[in-house]
């Protein structure tokens, strides 16, 4: 089993009380309704589908119950860091 | 009205006893969820000081996250509500019943379905976690002693996993 550090909790915890919650760093556009249908396309369903080192938002959701980001490998599956949400890109 | 009601538990009240374990039901309890963005806001109303680390216990009330902790008192405690503050004092009593798992090889029954080591899990120490599929908190109260706090309609499941776990 994987063990994934939660920067809340601080500790290594077993992947089975984590959700893996999609790609991370999207914003949400400041102006919604001056977004064009290509830009919201591009907003809600265009994702990057990386060989390698990804970012993604992960929650400890059978824990402390908080979304963090992480970079993983996806090949590997390897985490090779995760840090608390609002922080920058790493 | 209500308190004329008689209480129907989802597990049976007859503790379960096994080879170096017992499980039993805690009696009932007040429960209460708390969450605030600041804990000296919540020390403030309940005039306790809070365990502030993740993890921590201290006078019945688990850190279960950064902004949240759970309260467990007596029946009948009186919790203020806290109306008006940014705060919420949620009663969740009869969301969950406690399961009370103790003996030298209660650490061992619990590791049967939970992925945490609880050989490494400190006296004092509470967490949300999971049983196989069932997610519970965990409070170890004493070396051999630990309440598992789990929402009352997987509790029936959750006895059946930890009994069968402890007669093997």
């Amino acid at each position: 089993m994987i063990l994934i550090h939660c920067p809340y909790c601080d500790e290594k915890r077993p992947e089975i009380e984590f959700a893996n919650a999609g790609q991370a760093h999207i914003a949400r556009p400041l102006d919604p309704a001056g977004q064009s249908d290509a830009d919201w396309e591009a907003y809600l369903f265009i994702r990057a589908n990386p060989r390698g080192r990804h970012h993604e938002r992960w929650r400890h959701v059978h824990g402390c119950g908080r979304f963090f980001n992480a970079v993983r490998d996806t090949v590997t599956d390897k985490f090779e860091t995760t840090y608390k949400a609002g922080e920058p890109r790493r | 009205m209500s308190d004329t009601l008689i209480r129907h538990e989802p597990v049976s009240d007859v503790p379960f006893v096994a080879d170096g374990v017992r499980i039993s039901l805690a009696p009932p309890m007040q429960r209460h969820a708390l969450r605030a963005r600041n804990a000296e806001d919540l020390e403030r109303l309940l005039k306790v000081k809070l365990p502030r680390n993740i993890g921590a216990s201290e006078g019945g009330i688990m850190c279960l996250g950064p902004d949240e902790w759970y309260l467990r008192s007596e029946a009948g405690a009186a919790i203020p509500k806290g109306e008006g503050l940014h705060l919420a004092v949620t009663n969740v009593s009869e969301r969950s019943i406690c399961l009370v798992i103790e003996g030298p090889r209660a650490s061992e029954i619990l590791m049967a379905g939970c992925p945490l080591d609880l050989d490494q899990f400190a006296v004092g120490r509470a967490t949300r976690t999971i049983y196989e599929t069932v997610e519970i908190i965990i409070l170890r109260e004493a070396e051999d002693r630990f309440h598992v706090e789990v929402w009352r309609s997987f509790s029936a499941w959750l006895w059946t996993a930890m009994t069968t776990a402890a007669r093997h």
